[in-house]
């Protein structure tokens, strides 16, 4: 005896104004009674505090309240029967209510370290007393309704960066630094979820050859713990650029599509904000880099170089 | 018994056929009305007369159709270049670099490995970054396997992806496909890069296609299996549904979070058809795939994967096609090389070896892009590829430009069409000049100008102009080697414009080098070439003595090269006639001598050796000295001693002195010791002719001669020695086949004719020469008995001839007195003959009994009768021969048969006389 969810759209995604639609698929082998088969959507921001700039009492907290999104229960079927074999009960659910208007509380849905946004919808089927109830849990992917979104699509704000050997806040090592490098180019700090973050970088000059060029996606949370803003960055995903000491005064591109879940458009809300941005980071070929070859690269270390900017992500039509 | 009376001169006219003077020339061209039966032959057989002339033109534009078939069969192949060409091409990489036995392959390559690990991972949850496998980093982890085994280890890949797929587990293979491409990372394994780039796309190009399928798939029929639409091939992105564009994209969003640039780039090109899914132009993707690959700095690794990139663009489908992105590529490479052959030049010799094994592992991928773009640009875009290289810009601007790199300017050399290399001829030209690095041999590619320019007529102006550059550019090489490999190039462009003065300078540069440092095997080939192209060119000798040096070079060379230069020459001197003037006979004989001198005499039967020998013969033949016959003598003695392994020759100097023999009689007065001294030179020449038969040929040839001259005893001997050849027949191996006995046959019996001049020796007896044949023909074992038939019947009619009062043709009657006026009314003469003949027709009779064959048999005896009675009157002694030999024709032929019937006739036609 099974119970499945099956959503009306292959990729789950649905926005706010839209219903929630789909089929629940019980499959007995032999027809059974039932108490009533009740449908629940819940969406909820979680909020964690771990490690990063919280202290050791904002820790013991761990997880706060999470903060409810939409919390709704139908009915699809009161008490009956159900017959053998599989039963197909479609059912539609409005996430919001039409007289509600502002849907802006309807955060798309994020995966984060500390932070995660998550819809679920729930079905359960209640039996009585004697058998444990049947149920299933599917989670849904929120985004933005259209008319929310920005009319046009974002015009891609570019920015120039510069990399020298002056402009690394930690310390270099002395063949580096006295070797000299620059690297140069520009990237979107502004981009639409849909496109590539884009840019172009060129080495114009470095002394010590360059092992490995990677942009790194980070995201940036921050939580309101009482009177504190406990922010976070945390490592989303690496894009190698450059494999190798690339030839000079060559433009590479820069061209990372964004992972999708992992991402949503950038939000500030009251008591949390997610904010992305991203960082290029050169690796220097040298001995000291051999040994380490994988190295959280939010840490400065002194065979790198490194530059970030934040990006704003934003959902377009 | 008696000889039947002939009165010769009556007989010729009364059977000879009335003759009428015929309106055309047999062998003129047929008139029009003929012409068209000729036209409906033609095409219903393949015989060709080469005497026709109208038909010749027909042969021709057959030919002409023939070849337009092949140029187009050409151009179909080139057309196929994206999937047949690819498969060769691949087939050609593993081929060309299958050195190394053992990879080094670092631990990076751990997916060759850990065969465990990889199905342990299988299992594992699909989250995203479980694509990027956790590299392990050793210090010294570089391990050593055999190539077979890390193939083997990639065919057991493929079949994993396979197989992973089959199940639905999409994201396996994805996985494993991955770690199939970040093979392509480690190019420490030099050598086997190739065969892993070939195998390790193999792989690639599987995972696209299936990719291409299930979305398709996705794209034309629901989940249920109703049929959505089908995509025809031409179909646009709004032709798909959300469904199949949401499959499609996040294949490019899973392959997007890729950390490593190389196998990202190798993964989006293995789907890249599939851009069509979700956009009508994905020109850009390539164009953007190719400026990603910028970031590749391993030269080796990014010309392979722009290799990949050329590959995987001719997927999309035509009207995509640009060659701009290739054109960044081949651009992008150039730079990469002008950086590395910079970085290197000063280091030490180790590094210069690495590097040349790393630029012939590269040339592959420049060839295959450069022919790209070559097919995908059609005329028009042509001049801009020029341009993208620097073609066409002035010298100022050049200047600030990279030069070009010699192997990537080597291959566009090949690839352009010849029209635009002729007409841009200088420029390619400064261009070639400016590019001097070790990636490829600079004078190669002057050479190859040479070739192209060639191939095309162009302006005279700019042909001198280049000629005159690259011949300054090769008298600066001091190796005859390197100026032989440039100058070879520009011969045929020399010739044909009449750059005499630049010819001789070629000359001049050649003889200077040649003397200091002789010439090598590999320059002997070059020189042979260029001394092909003067002889062709010139193809007359006179020309060619005026050439400065031509005999010096010459003589300086060997081997093989010389020889087919020497045989050239001889061709090329006897086809035009006769050979009058002595320096050239004497420049020829030498050519022949040194000919001769290399020739396998040990070997003369084999193809090499036949052609010198014959182009010999020939020369000797086609020489004259006009009237100063006893010189043509002397020379004709002169080759006799100098090419005495030839033995076609031989029979040319009888030939030879027997002409020579005749011209002199003609000429009249005084001849007789020199026609003496020819027939001398023949007799002795004769023996050393191996063939039995030409032997036999030639004696009868020297006998006709010698009875012209008057020499009688001279011809006695030659008929002695022409009757000992025939004995000795027996223990040749000439007559295996029929058609030689036949030979021999027809021999014999133009010697019975012969014998109709030669007066009888009253020593010897007048029969000597008969009875010696007689004996001759029933000892030897070739003789089958149709043959003995024949030279019985032969030597009877003979017998009748010669007892005639008037022979029926005469020698000189000056020189030569004929047997009837030698034994005029003499009775033993005919009683010599008619014994002879009484022996012979029981002899004849005798043997034609013995035949097994009715048939045969039949056919003898008509011809035996036919012989018997024209030579014989039908007495008493003669009937009953002949009434024996009708009486075995009948019952051996049927009744009807005509030869029977036409001779029964002729025998009652005298019988009832």
């Amino acid at each position: 005896m099974s119970v499945d969810l099956n959503l009306s759209r292959s990729n789950r995604i649905y926005r706010p104004n839209e219903p929630l639609e789909g089929k629940i698929v019980i499959k007995s082998p032999s027809s059974f009674s039932h108490a009533a088969i009740r449908l629940t959507v819940n969406g909820s921001v979680t909020l964690q505090i771990r490690g990063g700039s919280a202290g050791v009492i904002e820790s013991l907290y761990g997880v706060l309240k999470p903060i409810s999104i939409v919390n709704k229960s139908v009915e699809v079927k009161s008490s009956g029967r159900i017959g053998s074999g599989t039963t197909e009960i479609p059912f539609s659910v409005l996430l919001k209510n039409p007289g509600d208007g502002n849907s802006e509380t309807f955060y798309e849905t994020f995966h984060g370290a500390d932070i995660s946004i998550q819809y679920l919808v729930t079905v359960e089927i209640q039996r009585g007393y004697l058998h444990k109830s049947l149920s299933a849990t599917v989670e849904f992917i929120m985004e933005t309704e259209l008319a929310n979104r920005p009319d046009q699509a974002v015009s891609p704000e570019m920015v120039l960066f510069y990399i020298t050997q002056d402009t690394q806040r930690q310390t270099l090592l002395p063949e580096i630094k006295s070797g000299g490098f620059r690297v140069t180019g520009k990237i979107c700090t502004q981009c639409s979820l849909s496109d590539p973050i884009s840019g172009e970088l060129t080495v114009e000059a470095s002394a010590v050859p360059i092992l490995s060029i990677d942009i790194h996606l980070l995201r940036v949370e921050s939580i309101l713990a009482g009177e504190r803003i406990i922010t976070e960055t945390s490592l989303i995903q690496t894009t190698q650029i450059a494999d190798g000491d690339v030839c000079r005064q060559m433009t590479l591109p820069i061209y990372i599509i964004v992972p999708r879940l992992l991402t949503c458009p950038t939000l500030y809300a009251g008591p949390f904000s997610i904010e992305f941005k991203v960082s290029i980071v050169i690796t220097f070929a040298t001995e000291l880099s051999k040994l380490h070859p994988k190295s959280d690269p939010r840490t400065p270390r002194p065979w790198l170089a490194m530059e970030s900017v934040p990006l704003e992500l934003v959902r377009t039509k | 018994m008696e000889f039947r009376p002939r009165n010769y001169t009556s007989e010729e006219e009364s059977h000879s056929l009335p003759r009428a003077p015929a309106d055309t020339h047999p062998l003129s061209p047929p008139s029009p009305s003929l012409l068209q039966v000729d036209v409906v032959d033609h095409g219903k057989n393949e015989f060709y007369d080469p005497l026709r002339g109208s038909d010749a033109n027909v042969m021709v534009s057959l030919d002409d159709l023939q070849d337009e078939y092949k140029s187009s069969a050409v151009n179909e192949a080139d057309f196929e270049l994206p999937t047949k060409g690819w498969t060769s091409f691949k087939k050609f990489l593993m081929q060309r670099f299958s050195g190394s036995k053992m990879v080094s392959i670092s631990p990076m390559s751990d997916v060759i490995m850990k065969s465990g690990q990889v199905r342990e991972k299988a299992s594992t949850t699909m989250h995203l970054e479980e694509l990027d496998d956790p590299q392990k980093f050793a210090e010294d982890g570089i391990k050593v396997i055999s190539q077979q085994v890390y193939v083997s280890r990639l065919h057991e890949l493929k079949d994993e992806i396979n197989r992973a797929w089959q199940a639905n587990d999409r994201v396996t293979s994805l996985a494993l496909a991955i770690k199939v491409a970040r093979l392509l990372m480690d190019t420490s394994v030099l050598q086997f890069y190739p065969t892993l780039f070939v195998l390790a796309t193999d792989v690639m190009d599987m995972v696209g296609e299936m990719v291409w399928q299930r979305i398709k798939q996705k794209a034309e029929f629901s989940e249920d299996g109703n049929v959505i639409c089908s995509l025809p091939e031409n179909f646009e992105a709004k032709d798909i549904c959300i469904d199949a564009k949401e499959t499609c994209s996040n294949w490019f969003f899973k392959i997007g979070s890729i950390r490593e640039l190389l196998p990202r780039i190798y993964l989006e090109l293995a789907i890249l058809p599939c851009w069509r899914f979700l956009v009508d132009c994905p020109v850009d993707v390539v164009q953007r795939l190719v400026m990603m690959t910028r970031g590749i700095a391993d030269p080796l690794a990014s010309a392979y994967c722009r290799l990949y990139i050329a590959h995987c663009a001719q997927k999309l489908p035509q009207q995509y096609s640009e060659t701009g992105y290739l054109i960044i590529c081949i651009n992008d490479i150039k730079n990469l090389l002008t950086r590395f052959l910079s970085a290197e030049e000063s280091t030490d010799e180790n590094f210069a070896e690495r590097s040349k094994s790393l630029i012939s592992l590269m040339e592959p991928t420049i060839e295959y892009i450069v022919k790209c773009i070559i097919n995908d640009s059609n005329q028009t875009r042509a001049p801009n590829i020029l341009v993208e290289l620097g073609i066409g810009m002035k010298q100022t601007q050049l200047v600030g430009k990279l030069p070009c790199i010699s192997i990537i300017l080597h291959h566009f050399l090949k690839e352009l069409p010849s029209e635009l290399v002729s007409s841009n001829a200088m420029e390619i030209f400064q261009l070639i000049e400016c590019s001097k690095d070790y990636s490829f041999d600079q004078c190669l590619n002057y050479r190859l100008l040479g070739f192209r320019i060639s191939e095309s007529r162009s302006q005279f102006d700019i042909i001198n102009a280049v000629v005159d550059k690259v011949i300054e550019v090769a008298s600066e090489y001091n190796t005859l080697d390197e100026f032989l490999k440039v100058v070879e190039a520009y011969i045929d462009i020399i010739l044909q414009n009449q750059m005499d003065n630049k010819l001789n300078m070629i000359m001049d540069g050649i003889v200077k080098r040649a003397c200091n440092e002789g010439i090598a095997e590999n320059e002997l080939i070059s020189l042979q070439s260029i001394f092909l192209k003067l002889l062709a060119h010139f193809n007359n000798l006179e020309d060619i003595f005026t050439l400065s040096h031509f005999i010096e070079i010459l003589d300086m060379m060997h081997g093989s090269a010389r020889s087919m230069v020497n045989m050239h020459i001889l061709n090329m001197a006897t086809r035009k006639g006769r050979i009058h003037d002595p320096t050239i006979v004497q420049f020829l004989f030498e050519v022949s001598q040194s000919l001769h001198d290399v020739l396998d005499h040990s070997n003369m039967k084999n193809d090499d050796s036949q052609q010198p020998a014959r182009l010999i013969s020939r020369f000797v033949n086609m020489v004259d000295y006009g009237p100063e016959l006893e010189r043509h003598l002397a020379f004709l003695l002169e080759c006799r001693a100098a090419f005495g392994g030839i033995n076609d020759l031989k029979e040319t100097l009888v030939h030879s002195s027997n002409r020579l023999a005749v011209k002199a009689m003609k000429d009249g007065e005084n001849h007789a010791s020199f026609v003496k001294s020819c027939i001398a030179f023949s007799e002795v020449t004769i023996p050393s002719v191996p063939s039995c038969v030409k032997q036999l040929n030639l004696y009868l040839e020297t006998v006709e001669v010698a009875l012209l001259g008057g020499l009688v005893s001279h011809s006695d001997g030659l008929l002695d020695s022409a009757i000992l050849c025939l004995q000795n027949m027996d223990q040749m191996d000439d007559l295996r086949l029929p058609s030689d006995v036949d030979g021999i046959l027809s021999l014999m019996r133009k010697l019975c004719s012969l014998l109709v001049l030669v007066p009888g020796n009253p020593q010897q007896g007048v029969t000597h020469v008969l009875r010696n044949m007689l004996a001759l023909i029933s000892s030897q074992s070739w003789v089958s008995s149709r043959t003995r038939t024949r030279l019985l019947c032969t030597i009877l009619s003979l017998a009748a001839a010669l007892s005639q009062f008037e022979l029926p043709y005469h020698g000189n009657p000056e020189l030569v007195l004929g047997n009837d006026r030698l034994f005029f009314g003499d009775p033993t003469y005919l009683q010599e003959l008619l014994s002879l003949s009484a022996s012979t027709l029981q002899n004849l009779v005798d043997n034609i009994m013995q035949e097994p064959s009715l048939v045969a048999r039949g056919r003898m005896a008509l011809e035996a009768c036919n012989c018997i009675a024209s030579s014989f009157n039908l007495s008493p002694e003669v009937l009953p021969f002949v009434s024996k030999l009708m009486e075995t024709a009948k019952s051996c032929l049927s009744s009807n048969d005509k030869y029977l019937q036409s001779t029964i006739k002729f025998v009652d036609k005298f019988s009832s006389e």
